[in-house]
């Protein structure tokens, strides 16, 4: 009788409870689910705009024999194993820097690091784009104070308008990932430098022995979150080229190249879905890699 | 990095979506016609005249011009037609002649055929055939890009050439001239953006021949024109004659801000020539340079659009009759956007107005508009396939190799093998 009642009340919670989170799973299912699955299901279709066919696996052949795709995925990929460390360790040093509680300005520093990161992406690629034009304040700068004889052709050379788009995502991106470390250190005891510092242990040491290990599930996370967006990278180099990830698609990325093929070609929506699921599997292959070099070891 | 900001794709096309359903409900109240087009100095301002024509003999019909920017409107037509809801999308969209096929072919049904209410006799033929598809013939043919060399008449003369000497060129003296002025005046002969394919698709058109043969294949390695084209943009890249320019606006600006003493281009170019006054009686206007290969001419074609109407709108009665109203029988109207806007219109009724005989002072007082109706006559037919964008796309990516001495034959394969992958 008791164990019927309990059932009873059971059920009765267990309905109470699904009908509190139904709408939020059905808004989940609608808007999440079905369009992956559908997206996916579209991945294995071809054509001309609203004449799809079933395609079996052609468009995965088709990534194989695409000259731009492979371009497009080379840059994404350089982008991320040139760009990533750089920002990576740029906010580490930056903000142990600004941890010093010596420094003069800290919180004016601070702010002005952080301050890229809200600004509206369109609207700092545009004036990148005007201070990186061929004599634009960059070029007339660096030519007035003697490095350079002649200007940067930042957005019509292939090598300087990749660099142009690293040091944009750098400038824009750094700040965001200090403030995590600033956190994280916040955390770390006082006492461990302290120590460190009794025994002698010099300032790069104490770096590199304490606060990047004590650090490691904060970089693990930034890195995953940074290797997701630059993977997606699409705002920089559209507004940058246009739209066309030129000069010679050195700076075409995968997102822009899905843009490109259902906006600005042909529609092939088909063809789009499936590299954009080969965003999917790499996101998901490297997040795993970092997770697993990151992995505590039973010692 | 930031995954919130960095908004996925459908989210972007769900934005675009929600905007311009937006216009589309304003759109919905009584009888106005919405038009979405993109140059507000050019086709937006000639399609508001044509609105208050309409509108004098049509008193409940109102307009509503909608100004983008070109690849705005080819991006937001595209997403409307895909998602299928005809809310988002306006009653009359102006639409690139190379990217008409495109849209007929990918999305059938989705624009309202005229065949029935159109003289298209009346019309120039290569405008007709671009939006024929199966028969049905869609849309109203609008402005044709015929193209000229514009070219200032007092750098040119500080280097010691007349306009004589700037008629019927080939492009390899085009170069030399260009290099002498470039010695005597410092100025470049040219403003080039590397990303961009239209000089290429001018040189090519001028010698009869496009990225496609008639039958849409591709036409790369064995196209005689698309290879002297390719060369002589190489020739023009080594012999650095040009002022590199990134995007639209800064080409634009290379001759606007006098930095350059030619631009060849398309008619439509011409008010935005005639929009700088301190420059006034420096131009002159010359057939362009052409290739030294057989069936090379002087004449070609950059651009021009249609207007199409589509077959979801509720006002689709409207706007076929005041398309055929206006752009299929208004002569004077014609006129007046040639006078006013250096439009030159495919309705070959047109030219025989009284705005083509007349000499621009402008332009020294040069017939130019006799010049390019001329001209117009003598664009080669070519068949613009479907996938031209494609194309430019694949001829940009092989110009900087191309100077730093890359064999053409090597950049016409890389080109052909990166345009079959598109075409599928």
């Amino acid at each position: 009788m008791a164990l019927a009642r309990r059932g009873g009340i059971g059920r009765y919670y267990d309905v109470n409870g699904w009908l509190f989170v139904a709408p939020a799973l059905g808004l989940i299912a609608l808007f999440m689910v079905y369009p992956i699955v559908w997206s996916l299901w579209m991945s294995f279709q071809s054509g001309r705009g609203m004449m799809m066919k079933f395609a079996g696996f052609s468009n995965i052949v088709r990534l194989w024999n695409d000259p731009v795709f492979i371009k497009a995925l080379t840059n994404t990929m350089t982008y991320f194993v040139v760009q990533v460390p750089i920002m990576i360790l740029l906010a580490l040093i930056l903000a142990s820097l600004l941890n010093n509680p010596r420094l003069v300005g800290r919180a004016f520093f601070r702010t002005a690091i952080f301050l890229p990161c809200v600004t509206s992406l369109v609207a700092y690629s545009v004036l990148f784009k005007g201070m990186f034009a061929f004599g634009g304040i960059v070029n007339s700068t660096l030519q007035a104070i003697g490095i350079i004889a002649s200007p940067i052709p930042w957005q019509t050379h292939p090598f300087w308008a990749k660099a142009l788009v690293i040091i944009a995502i750098t400038w824009r991106w750094t700040g965001y990932n200090m403030i995590f470390y600033l956190a994280a250190l916040q955390n770390i005891d006082r006492s461990i430098y302290e120590v460190a510092r009794i025994d002698g242990v010099p300032a790069w040491a104490r770096f590199t022995h304490i606060t990047i290990p004590l650090l490691k599930p904060v970089i693990l996370f930034t890195t995953v979150i940074s290797t997701i967006g630059t993977l997606q990278l699409f705002d920089e180099v559209y507004n940058l080229t246009e739209g066309k990830g030129g000069p010679s698609n050195a700076t075409l990325t995968l997102s822009l190249y899905i843009y490109n093929l259902t906006f600005r070609f042909m529609p092939n929506f088909g063809y789009a879905a499936t590299v954009s699921y080969v965003i999917v599997v790499l996101v998901a292959l490297l997040a795993f890699l970092q997770f697993f070099l990151a992995r505590e070891r039973d010692r | 990095m930031d995954i919130f900001a960095r908004a996925h794709l459908p989210r972007i096309a769900a934005l675009a979506l929600a905007s311009a359903s937006f216009l589309a409900v304003t759109a919905a109240e009584a009888k106005e016609i919405t038009i979405w087009c993109w140059d507000p100095n050019f086709n937006v301002a000639i399609m508001k005249e044509a609105g208050a024509r309409y509108t004098k003999t049509h008193p409940d019909v109102t307009f509503n011009v909608v100004d983008f920017a070109k690849t705005d409107v080819e991006q937001k037509l595209q997403t409307g037609l895909a998602s299928g809801t005809a809310d988002a999308l306006p009653d009359i969209v102006l639409i690139e002649d190379y990217g008409a096929q495109k849209y007929l072919q990918s999305f059938p049904g989705a624009f309202a055929a005229l065949s029935g209410t159109v003289d298209y006799s009346g019309f120039a033929p290569y405008k007709v055939e671009v939006m024929t598809v199966d028969g049905q013939i869609y849309g109203m043919p609008f402005d044709s890009g015929v193209t000229g060399l514009y070219y200032r008449k007092d750098y040119l003369e500080q280097a010691g050439f007349k306009p004589e000497d700037m008629q019927n060129l080939t492009w390899d003296r085009f170069i030399e001239i260009g290099s002498q002025v470039e010695a005597k005046t410092g100025k470049k002969m040219m403003g080039l953006d590397p990303n961009d394919g239209g000089l290429v698709r001018i040189i090519m058109q001028s010698a009869g021949q496009w990225y496609f043969d008639k039958e849409g294949k591709p036409n790369i390695t064995g196209n005689p024109a698309l290879k002297a084209a390719v060369e002589t943009m190489g020739k023009i890249m080594s012999a650095n004659i040009y002022k590199p320019a990134n995007g639209w606006s800064d080409w634009v600006g290379t001759f606007t801000s006098g930095d350059v003493a030619t631009v060849v281009t398309g008619v439509w170019i011409t008010g935005t020539v005639k929009a700088q006054p301190d420059q006034a009686g420096k131009w002159g206007v010359a057939p362009i340079p052409a290739l030294s290969i057989e069936g090379a001419t002087h004449a070609s074609n950059l651009g021009g659009s249609s207007w199409y109407v589509l077959e979801s709108s509720a006002e689709k009665a409207e706007a076929i009759d005041f398309l055929n109203e206006i752009y299929g029988k208004d002569i004077d109207f014609y006129q007046k956007i040639l006078q006013e806007r250096g439009a030159v219109g495919s309705l070959l009724a047109a030219r025989g107005g009284a705005a083509y005989e007349a000499a621009d002072p402008f332009f020294g007082g040069e017939k130019v508009w006799q010049n390019f109706s001329d001209w117009l006559v003598k664009v080669p037919s070519v068949n613009y396939g479907v996938f031209t964008n494609e194309a430019d796309l694949a001829v940009t990516a092989q110009l900087p190799a191309l100077t730093q001495g890359m064999p053409v034959d090597d950049a016409l394969k890389a080109i052909e093998s990166e345009i079959s992958g598109h075409i599928q």
